[in-house]
This record gives structure tokens, sequence and C-alpha cells, in this order.
């Protein structure tokens, strides 16, 4: 499954990682000495101020995907991965912008706090806690295939090695901190990644040219890459599909819920929302012409690849001069170890809070402060494990993920907020339906004829919504759901 | 027609995804900076009308 990118050691960048890895392990471990108990080390003593919580959310969000992934993916399909992908997640940042207020006022901690609330089934919570269980594993694979498998061409140490070191640093600052170093190692990671894209991109426009040159040249190679649907490759439906999928996907992960529940208040609430949204539309309109620049760059210098994920590292490798190469070093490592700590420490979280506290609800605070470190080491090591011969490519994994949680949540969770009386019986329906029907379609042919999964599972979602709610008779001893304030 | 090098098409996708991106920043800007309308948990606060604050509030990192 893994194919290891030849490249040769480079002592520059080797040590550039191991200095990268001790900072970002010393401020874990300073993170340790500021987490006194178990919401501090969920929720930041729901203490986070607006700066952290952009920075942090800004980090969160540009993972191994991000820039390994993405740039490979222009390498193969050109910009129209704009028009598909990254058009979805910037609408899905400002939709929950719309929407914070309310999720915020109601003062859950995670996604199935939400869905127990607006449902009034608790048991929702353990179900709903396992779903998301399952992605965020699946999400930990993926940047630690992304983080070895860069490090390993840049570096030269054996990717086998590099996953278990890698590994290693991130389960032991996200298990002693939990929040507290996560988003303290996400503020320096997130500033770091931004600067060292946009110089990146500032060397590739004056080694190309110009903007207007990279893009003339993509378009020279071939005039598809330069198309917003890659020359009628994605057709309409196919791309308000993948966009609705990306947008519910913001909605619906895990860690958002939690960094919303960090907040202090609404305004940062809404502050980290609006102010991330607006850096990373930026950031990512670079990155992709970035992509741009790197097909022209190893097009034009001889050095094509057969595998797109390795058209950044030979990059670094074979093209940039090594104080560039260490710059975009910086930049990956933080944008992949940033990702993976938050999606690992949602693994703790989730079993303790989601699913033990469920079965065990007396239990003490220091109780499940242990259970989420054991989670959180217990998941890293499988994760890591898992990774050495990963099921799948990353971008597979991406987008099933994706198509996952928009058909299960997105209708039911957020349509519940805002309409008090729907019944609870119909919001678990509907997420049991919508994920089933979206996740089973994908597996099997990504849809039924031409119409894409997630159609399919939020449509579902929405008919059981609606059929259980108006058909089903009201119980006369049911919960009742808040429906928020 | 191109634009910058890339099909106008193309072009007034980057410029969508960065208005998209943008939203929230332009509704907080407007409504809560130059209108001064007060956040969902401040209702219950008397607010003064021109209580303007910065999106991001520079060098306030957490406290």
């Amino acid at each position: 499954m893994i194919d290891l990118i030849p490249g040769d050691a480079n002592p520059y960048y080797l040590a550039a990682f191991v200095l990268y890895m001790l900072l970002i392990l010393g401020l874990g471990v300073w993170g340790y000495t500021r987490t006194n108990d178990v919401m501090d080390f969920w929720v930041f003593g729901q203490d986070m101020g607006p700066t952290l919580a952009t920075w942090s959310l800004i980090a969160n969000f540009v993972s191994s995907v991000s820039v390994i992934g993405f740039i490979g993916s222009v390498y193969v399909e050109g910009y129209s991965l704009m028009t598909h992908t990254i058009l979805g997640l910037m609408l899905g940042i400002s939709g929950l912008y719309f929407v914070v207020g309310r999720v915020r006022a109601l003062n859950v901690l995670t996604l199935p706090d939400l869905i127990a609330e607006v449902s009034g089934y608790d048991v929702a919570r353990p179900i709903s806690g396992s779903v998301l269980l399952a992605n965020a594993w699946l999400y930990l694979i993926m940047q630690l295939v992304g983080a070895s498998l860069l490090i390993t061409a840049i570096t030269g140490v054996p990717y086998e090695y590099m996953v278990w070191v890698i590994g290693a640093v991130f389960i032991i600052y996200t298990v002693l901190g939990g929040l507290v170093s996560v988003a303290w190692t996400d503020l320096v990671q997130g500033v770091i990644m931004v600067a060292a894209v946009a110089i990146t991109f500032v060397y590739m426009l004056f080694d190309l040219g110009s903007f207007t040159a990279i893009n003339a040249e993509l378009a020279a190679v071939d005039s598809a890459l330069v198309h917003p649907t890659n020359e009628g490759t994605y057709t309409a439906l196919m791309i308000a599909a993948t966009i609705v999928a990306f947008f519910g996907s913001i909605f619906t992960e895990q860690n958002m819920l939690i960094r919303i529940a960090a907040t202090r208040d609404i305004r940062t609430a809404k502050i980290h929302l609006a102010g991330a949204g607006a850096v990373l539309s930026i950031f990512y309109s670079l990155l992709i012409i970035l992509g741009g620049a790197t097909t022209v760059a190893l097009l034009e210098s001889g050095l094509a690849v057969d595998d797109p994920d390795a058209a950044f590292p030979v990059l670094i490798t074979d093209y940039v001069s090594t104080g560039i190469g260490v710059v975009i070093i910086l930049a990956v490592m933080s944008a992949i170890l940033s990702t993976t700590d938050t999606r690992l420490h949602s693994t703790g979280i989730t079993t303790a809070r989601d699913i033990y506290s469920y079965f065990k609800p007396d239990a003490a605070e220091t109780r499940l402060m242990t259970v989420s470190r054991i989670a959180t080491v217990v998941f890293g090591i499988s994760a890591t494990a898992a990774a050495v011969d990963p099921p799948g490519t990353i971008i597979e994994l991406y987008n099933l993920r994706a198509v996952l949680l928009t058909s299960a949540f997105l209708v039911p969770v957020y349509v519940a907020m805002y309409w008090s009386d729907l019944d609870g019986r119909a919001i678990v329906a509907a997420v049991a339906g919508g994920g089933i029907l979206g996740l089973g379609t994908d597996l099997i042919d990504g849809g039924i004829g031409a119409v894409p999964s997630a159609f399919i599972g939020i449509g579902t979602g929405t008919i059981v919504l609606l059929v259980v709610h108006h058909l089903i008779p009201a119980s006369d001893d049911g919960p009742d759901p808040t429906g928020g304030d | 027609m191109t634009v910058f090098g890339m099909p106008e098409s193309m072009f007034l996708i980057f410029v969508a995804t960065i208005i998209a991106g943008n939203l929230g920043a332009l509704h907080y800007v407007i409504v809560h900076v130059l209108l001064g309308k007060p956040f969902g948990d401040e209702d219950d606060v008397e607010e003064t009308e021109d209580e303007a604050e910065p999106v991001i509030e520079a060098g306030e990192v957490n406290d």
C-alpha cells in the first residue's frame, strides 16, 4: 500500500524536523502544567480567547490532506478542486458562523451532547459518539500517513520508523495537556503554516515570473487544468454533491463543536469562525495557485511524478533551495500535527464524555480524566499501527468520512436546533437512516445511478425526519427537547 | 476571455470562494462592530450602541 518515496538524507531537513518536534513537545509539556481539571483537558476550561481560538481553528483546519493531497490533486486535475471542494469548505465555515450563537448558547461540549440536547434522547450520545470515533480514527490514520510519507521523502529516514516517531510525539503532548496543549501548539503551528505558505508562494512567483505566468503556463500544459470543471470532468450534479458534503462536514465534526464549547462566550465563538474563514479563504486560494506553480515547475524541470501525493515532496527535495525547503517542511509539519492532535484529543473526549459517562453517569471527574487519557493513548497507538499499512489512499478516506458525517448529522441536528417541537425519535431515526444510506451507497458505487451518495444520505435523513415526526403518534411520556433558547 | 492567465469562469470561482469564506467576517463587522448589535449572551445586558470592537484584538491571546 505504501510506496516509499526515495529521498536523499538531508541533514538540514532532518535537523529542522527534530528541532520542530522538540519545540512542539516542549510546548505540550508546558500545557500540562496549566491543566488542572477535566474541563481544562476537554475544553480549555471554556476560557479560550479570540486570538488563540482563531489561530487554533486555522491550524486545525489545514491538514496533510490540504498541503499534500490538495497540491497533488491540482497536479492531476488542476484548479477544479476550488470548485467542488474548497468552495464548499468556505461556505461551511461561514454557515457555521451564522448558527454558532445558538450552538454556543446551548453550552454543549460535543456533537453527541448537541444531538442528545435537541432530540431529548440521551442514548444518542453513545450512538453518535461511536460514529464520530470511527471518523476521528480514520482521520488520524490519514494524517499520520501524510506526515510520515513526507518526512520520509525529505529526510531519508524509513517510513515505518517515521510513523512511530511522529505518532509518539503527538500522543505524548496531547495526552499530557489535552486542549490546553493542543491549542497553544496550534497557535504556533498556525502562524508558522500561514507565513511559510506565503513565503513559498512569493518564492514561486519570482521563480516562475508572475501570477499570470503560472496560470498561463499551466494552461499551456493542459487547458483543463485551469478550468473550473476540468473541462467537463465534473458535472454540475457531482460538484453540487461534493460542495454539500464538505459544507456539511464543517457542521458535523466533533472537533468543531469542542472548539465552540472551548470559547469563553458567543462573541469569541463568532470571532473565531469569522477570522478563520477570512484567513483560510485567502490561504487556500494561495495554496491552490501554489499547486499550479508546483505542477509547472516539476513538468518544466523534467521532474514529473507518477504518484500525485509525491508532487509537493519532490518540489522540496529536487526543485527549491534548501532554505525554502526548510520553510516548507515547517509549514507542512505544522499543518499535519495541528490537525492530528485535535483529532486525537477528540477521541479522548468522545470516549469519556459521550460513551463512558453515559454508562457511568456518576463517574468522578478524575475518573473521566483518566478515561480520556487512556483513550487518547489507545486510539493514538492503534492509528499509528494502522498507518504503517493504511486501508486506502488519503483522498479516498477524506471523501468517505465527509459523506458519512454530512449524511448522518447535518439535517437532523441543525433542523432540530430551530424546530423546537420536533419529535426526538424522528431526529435519532434520521441520523441512523441518513448515515446508513449515505455511507452504504458511497461504499457501493458512490451513489445510485446519477444521484451522488451525499444527496441520497441527506435526502433519506430529511424524509425520515418528516415521516417519523408527522406519522408516528407522539408519546405522552417522551423526552422534552429543549430546542435551544 | 482570460483573467490573470486563467478563464474568467475560473477567476470567478476564486473570487466566490474568498467571498464565501468572508461572509462571517462581513456580518461580524457590519452587524456587531458598525451597528453595535449585542451577542446572544448579552441580550439581557444593557449595551450602548457605540460599543464597537475590532474583529480580532491585537495582542489578545488569552487572559
